[in-house]
């Protein structure tokens, strides 16, 4: 068999990719094969100080590759797809599985199940070249010139084909886009600092001229900073810092860890008692995951395993818990895939309106350096940075120091008094698909003060 | 072997000494070798007569491997390679940047033509044109010596390594374990208008267990990982430790942590072993010194710095016995190379940081020095973490320098403390964007009482200011106590990128550090953990899911 030489993938249409795979497929002879296959071509145009400092028009095939004999397993990738290349790929792993012991967990890939079409695409995106995209952000970058502060942005395109296929028969196939752009813009008097960001599946939505406002406008109001001491406050968490600790909470969430007493739920749970059904955290927090939620969109499989709208939290009451497959068939329960994006509904109270609820508290623009403390409560740390104010009867009073929080997502949850309407932007660590509002939050442990600015 | 010897004698290496059992890592880095220069040539004869005033060609090969082993279960084997190309120039005053994963004279003529486009799209409207310095060419090839090259290990050696080290922490009384190495081998090409071509290897090799205890009857658990550093090395890095017998003195300590009382916050005495202090050293001394990050190259991502161009030379970092010092030339250093990623040679490029406590340099890659002044150009700090990245600033091996009294230890620094805290291992870490504010955790924490170590504290982390902390250093241990840590994923840049670094240190002696209890930070009642009683852990040797 001759397999078809390195060509782009984006242009390829469903069939032909079915194909590409079969052939890939058709090099292995071990029992069993799973094939992720991937070609993307990204477009990032990088700026600091009012200038472009790095850019790229990068493009990457990616080829994974699992063999299975029994329960002897193994796997490879490898970013070449000319047929020496993946005869090659075939042999070493083949000959790795054969060698490794038997994983008593190992299961056969996923049989053929039925997947809704992804809602990831935008044609629009997939146009956009290096042209476009400098031409949307040089108004940006000059509007920073003009106003007088020194910006640093980026502005990232990505479009992307991939394809899931096993030896079991299941073929499906997905494309993605996604634009992000995030801007800070500092003042050089008075240590100013504001940050906004955007992320968005269609180009034709991209607004960056929004972005770059409220981020100099930030910096701008953040100069002259007075002090504030840390202690447990009231916060206004605005959407990107909420999305951060949204993603903490979700990426602790597992149903094997607490069945083996090595998760933070088994702590806030009687021994044998189970954590899903139980009211865990206060009754404002509804949060679920929704492939098909057009505002962020994610895949509609898992591995082969259709991902479909799941209810994590409701009402307070924990609903759901991710599984893999190996636990779930071990526990009787259905395979749970981790949720790929998420949503937290809201009130649809306008940041103004949420402010005008504090008595006493802090403005958090957005979070840095989050990491894990205490995995026994999922207590985490991190800091506040690129604008952090006071609030005051409802007012923002003016800038203040920023902070270190230590805190846990549970807690946020917990202490969480009003909401405001969702929106997708960018977070400090994970770029899932997040649509999430502003959030307030009670006695918020800012822990101590950073001198950052 | 010194370090110059290592770096010379290995100069004129062959790569075809390298083995492989992988045919399709060798044959394509062969194949390359013998291409390159022709694509060179097209390349920056392309690129030239498009007007570049600078342009480089890179290749990238990156081939990896990783085992994870859980208790008796292998659960990951793991082969990748990536492999591919970019092109960088340098038109009016502006960079274009462009990356395939495919390596034909015709596709790298289309890069350079998009490269070239990019930066002629920025012309008419840049504040300032970058500026690069002239950097002398090299011609050559350099290999990492290695004893046991990884990949020529058979895959049963290095399963049986993995079990052995969960077998011993079950055998002990883990409630889980796992294991897990990996290994990375990178090859690199590059050419560029100065006249440079090279070709380089490196191995890195990264050993890791961590050992988890499960108190059912509480709901509580204790972990413990490794203290084992990844490193710049071969095989021999793990056949060299007694990893299972690390592995069983972890649950030991996994145990002895459950059990321990809740450390009351307050201020202590740190005495903190070179397996914590690299990390300390990474974010509170290697990352402030950035120069990129310093002139606000991060600010929309990992931030700016409080240690600006105006502090060189007077900033007073730490006490006047603190020594920090800059290499990419330390044998078994992560960030050890022959030249970085714009062509600088690093041997004779080496330099102090933190000098007698006083702040002497930054680190820099192609066209920084002039921003400041500083006469000499780039002192080697480039680096792209694949083909497709552009290469930015990133961090060499910096390392805190032992102190002159080669007798004193780890034991001899606790021995004139009081009341404190001696640290090992590093767990959290987390540092403001321009690194003033930090908070660290650790592994294990061991009570000092009246200069002796008794017993354990649970519950700690280590808050502070970067230039505050290392001004209350009073003791360093001596040039044998010196151990080298470090990581193989640093992350800055957008998109992020991801370097191996390597952090030398010696034990080391700070005063009256603010130290947090974790459990009340998250708001947990810890009257109840304090006067927990002694030996209270109720610690199941097999866990009850898996029996």
């Amino acid at each position: 068999m001759r397999l078809q030489r390195r060509k782009p993938l984006l242009g390829m249409n469903r069939s032909e990719l079915e194909s590409l795979c079969g052939k890939i497929l058709g090099l292995v002879s071990a029992d069993d094969a799973e094939l992720y296959l991937s070609d993307s071509e990204d477009l990032i145009l990088r700026s600091a100080n009012n200038d472009i400092t790095s850019n790229g028009f990068l493009g990457r095939v990616a080829v994974h590759l699992s063999v299975s004999y029994g329960k002897r397993s193994a796997s490879i990738s490898l970013t070449r797809t000319d047929e020496a290349s993946l005869r090659d790929a075939v042999k070493k792993v083949e000959a790795m599985a054969k060698l490794a012991p038997e994983d008593p967990e190992h299961l056969p890939p996923v049989e053929p199940a039925t997947y809704a079409e992804a809602l990831t695409w935008s044609d629009a995106t997939a146009a956009m070249t290096p042209a476009d995209a400098l031409a949307s952000l040089r108004p940006v970058i000059e509007s920073a010139r003009a106003a007088k502060v020194d910006s640093a942005g980026y502005l990232s395109r990505s479009v992307g084909t991939s394809a899931y296929a096993n030896s079991r028969g299941v073929f499906v196939a997905d494309r993605e886009t996604s634009v992000g752009f995030s801007m800070t813009a500092r003042t050089t008097a008075g240590r100013g600092s504001g940050w906004a960001s955007t992320q968005v599946t269609d180009a034709a939505l991209l607004d960056l001229s929004t972005v770059g406002e409220r981020s100099i406008q930030k910096a701008l109001d953040s100069r002259d900073a007075t002090a504030r001491a840390a202690g447990r406050t009231t916060v206004v968490l605005e959407a990107a810092a909420a999305r951060d600790l949204l993603g903490l909470l979700a990426s602790g969430l597992d149903q094997r860890e607490f069945d083996e007493g090595q998760n933070f739920l088994n702590s806030l749970v009687g021994k044998g008692e189970d954590p899903v059904g139980k009211s865990l955290f206060g009754d404002q927090a509804t949060v679920f995951s929704d492939p098909l939620y057009a505002p962020a969109p994610s895949g509609t499989h898992a591995s082969g395993l259709p991902v479909t709208r799941t209810t994590w939290i409701e009402k307070g009451v924990l609903k759901a818990l991710p599984v893999g497959r190996f636990w779930a068939q071990k526990k009787g329960l259905a395979p749970q895939p981790s949720p790929g994006n998420l949503i937290l509904p809201g009130e649809g109270k306008s940041l103004e309106e949420l402010i005008g609820g504090v008595e006493d508290g802090v403005l958090v623009t957005r979070f840095w350096y989050l990491r894990m403390v205490q995995p026994q409560t999922l207590l985490h740390t991190g800091l506040t940075r690129d604008g952090t104010f006071a609030i005051r009867d409802g007012k923002i009073a003016g800038p203040v120091n920023n902070f270190r929080f230590n805190e846990t997502p549970v807690n946020v949850l917990k202490n969480l008094v009003a909401s405001g309407a969702p929106e997708r932007v960018l977070g400090s660590e994970s770029q899932m698909p997040m649509h999430v509002p502003a959030l307030v939050v009670k006695d918020f442990n800012l822990s101590s003060v950073s001198d950052a600015s | 072997m010194q370090r110059r010897d290592w770096l010379k004698g290995t100069t004129a290496a062959g790569l075809a000494l390298l083995s492989s059992r992988w045919t399709l890592s060798a044959n394509a880095a062969a194949g390359l070798s013998d291409r390159f220069p022709a694509l060179a040539d097209a390349v920056l004869a392309r690129a030239t007569s498009l007007g570049a005033s600078f342009a480089d060609l890179h290749l990238m090969q990156t081939d990896s491997e990783s085992l994870f082993v859980r208790e008796e279960m292998v659960q990951g084997v793991n082969a990748g390679s990536s492999l591919g190309c970019s092109v960088r120039v340098l038109v009016d005053g502006a960079w274009g940047f462009a990356a395939s994963g495919e390596i034909t004279e015709a596709r790298l003529l289309a890069l350079v033509d998009s490269a070239v486009a990019i930066a002629k799209g920025q012309g008419g409207w840049r504040a300032r044109p970058i500026e690069i310095e002239t950097l002398p060419a090299f011609t050559g090839t350099w290999e990492l010596p290695i004893a046991i090259d990884p990949f020529s290990v058979p895959l049963e050696e290095k399963v049986e390594r993995l079990l052995g080290i969960n077998r011993a922490a079950m055998e002990k009384g883990a409630s889980y374990c796992n294991s897990h190495v990996s290994v990375v081998r990178e090859r690199k090409w590059l050419a560029n208008t100065f006249g440079t071509r090279i070709e380089q290897s490196r191995v890195r090799i990264h050993p890791s267990f961590s050992v988890t205890i499960v108190d059912p009857k509480k709901g509580e658990f204790a972990t413990r990982s490794s203290l084992r550093p990844p490193r710049a090395a071969g095989w021999e890095h793990l056949t060299g430790w007694d990893a299972a017998a690390e592995s069983a003195l972890a649950v030991e300590q996994a145990k002895e942590k459950m059990a321990a009382p809740s450390v009351t916050a307050g201020k202590y005495d740190l005495v903190i072993a070179p397996s914590n202090l690299w990390l300390t050293i990474h974010e509170t001394v290697g990352h402030p010194t950035e120069l990129d990050r310093a002139l606000g190259y991060e600010a929309n991502f990992a931030g700016t710095s409080f240690c600006t161009p105006d502090k060189l030379d007077s900033l007073q970092y730490g006490s006047g016995i603190v020594n920090l010092h800059a290499d990419r030339t330390a044998v078994g250093g992560l960030s050890t190379v022959m030249w970085d990623d714009d062509g600088v040679k690093t041997l004779g490029k080496e330099f102090p940081i933190v000098k007698d406590g006083v702040f002497r340099n930054f680190q820099m890659a192609l066209g920084q020095a002039a921003l400041i002044g500083r006469e000499g150009g780039s002192n080697g700090c480039a680096y792209a973490d694949s083909f497709d990245a552009f290469p930015i600033q990133r961090m060499p091996n910096i390392s805190l320098q032992p102190g002159p009294d080669k007798t004193i230890k780890s034991d001899s620094l606790i021995a004139d403390v009081e009341d404190g805290i001696y640290i090992e291992g590093n767990g959290s870490w987390s540092i403001d964007q321009q690194r003033y504010n930090f908070q660290f955790t650790g592994q294990v924490f061991h009570r000092i009482r009246d200069g002796k170590l008794d017993g354990m504290f649970r519950d700690v982390a280590y808050q502070g200011n970067s230039v505050d902390f290392w001004k209350a250093c009073d003791g360093l241990g001596g040039e044998p106590s010196y151990e080298l840590g470090g990581a193989m994923n640093c992350g800055k840049g957008q998109p992020q990128q991801v370097a191996p670094v390597s952090h030398g240190a010696v034990p080391a002696r700070f005063r009256q550090i603010k130290v947090l209890n974790t459990a009340a930070e998250s708001g947990k009642d810890i009257a109840a953990a304090i006067s927990r009683p002694e030996g209270g852990c109720d610690c199941s040797g097999a866990n009850p899911s898996w029996a």
